[in-house]
């Protein structure tokens, strides 16, 4: 069977050879893609010698960025001329903070079964990823005392590996801890909260983001640090 | 653009929000008029460093968080480090 190049770099998001870490091959252009291959190569080659692999992982970073700019004069959807912004009450060192990701963590009995499904894996969730950014996002609540061995996480849009390894890469609660014990921040909030941000916009932006500003009003947070992934 | 909706949701409700974005999608940040943002040039899945990386990981969230005390107006700032691979295996 033959394949095109095109059809070869597209693979990698959500095909035959799907990698969500490389799945930003299928935004560049045939050239750019050919070219990422080849300066890939050429740092692997060297790396024989050497056996740095550093600007091996710095090039894949910056082609991934290339891959994830917004093509130049292509209409873009979310953009706003001003946003809101909210003065702190009280200094970081008095205030409560609660942590909010789209990391999709969450705790091992309480599983938000995605669907419907029970156990889902995270192969399923790569495979269901066209229905979950049609669909309302699921918030899990996270009591921030969760030791690692009871965190899960599932996402289809990014490579979990690294945060099923050490949840800390998308969802720093362990470091927050240690800042509350440490008196950098007031308290910790009692609970964290994640979600998979592979999910309907429009539906973040007319219901689920407006209820949980609300919730996290009635719960006495003062400030929230997010993790986009 | 998920957790760019929710900080603007969260802000508008009164509250201020820190984001931690990679640079792969600095321009998210930067198209929704968020507050308060650090950058760190980290890929895609690990935008506080890499697994076990945990020195990384605080100096990234502590950067988010001092900017709930520095910043008077909307703020972005990129951290200069590079990604560090963990000597963890």
């Amino acid at each position: 069977m033959s394949e095109t190049f095109e059809e070869f770099r597209r693979s990698f998001s959500y095909g035959s050879r799907s990698n969500l870490d490389f799945k930003f091959l299928k935004s560049l252009p045939d050239d750019e893609a050919a070219e990422f291959f080849r300066q890939l190569l050429e740092e692997l080659g060297d790396a024989y010698d050497h056996g740095e692999l550093d600007s091996l992982i710095q090039l894949a970073i910056d082609w991934q960025i290339r891959g994830y700019a917004p093509e130049e004069g292509a209409p873009r959807r979310w953009v706003y001329e001003d946003g809101p912004f909210a003065a702190p009450g009280k200094p970081l060192a008095e205030s409560r903070v609660a942590l909010f990701t789209s990391s999709g963590h969450f705790v091992a009995d309480d599983d938000p079964r995605p669907f419907g499904v029970e156990d889902m894996t995270q192969q399923e969730a790569e495979d269901r990823i066209g229905e979950f950014i049609k669909a309302e996002p699921t918030l899990s609540r996270i009591p921030a005392e969760t030791v690692r061995e009871d965190l899960r996480v599932r996402h289809g849009g990014y490579d979990i590996s690294s945060a099923a390894t050490d949840p800390g890469v998308t969802f720093p609660v362990a470091v927050l801890r240690e800042l509350e014990a440490e008196g950098v921040i007031g308290e910790l909030h009692t609970d964290a909260f994640s979600f998979p941000g592979a999910t309907s916009q429009m539906r973040i932006v007319k219901e689920s983001g407006p209820a949980w500003a609300q919730m996290i009003r009635d719960e006495d947070i003062d400030l929230v640090l997010l993790v986009p992934v | 653009m998920s957790v760019g909706h929710v900080a603007r949701a969260i802000e508008s409700a009164g509250i201020p929000t820190s984001s931690i974005y990679i640079r792969a999608f600095r321009h998210v940040a930067e198209e929704m008029k968020l507050s308060r943002a650090v950058v760190t040039r980290h890929p895609m899945g690990r935008p506080l460093g890499a697994a076990g990386d945990h020195a990384r990981h605080r100096r990234v969230t502590i950067a988010a968080l001092e900017l709930f005390d520095s910043a008077a107006e909307p703020t972005l700032v990129e951290l200069p480090e590079p990604f560090r691979a963990s000597t963890r295996r």
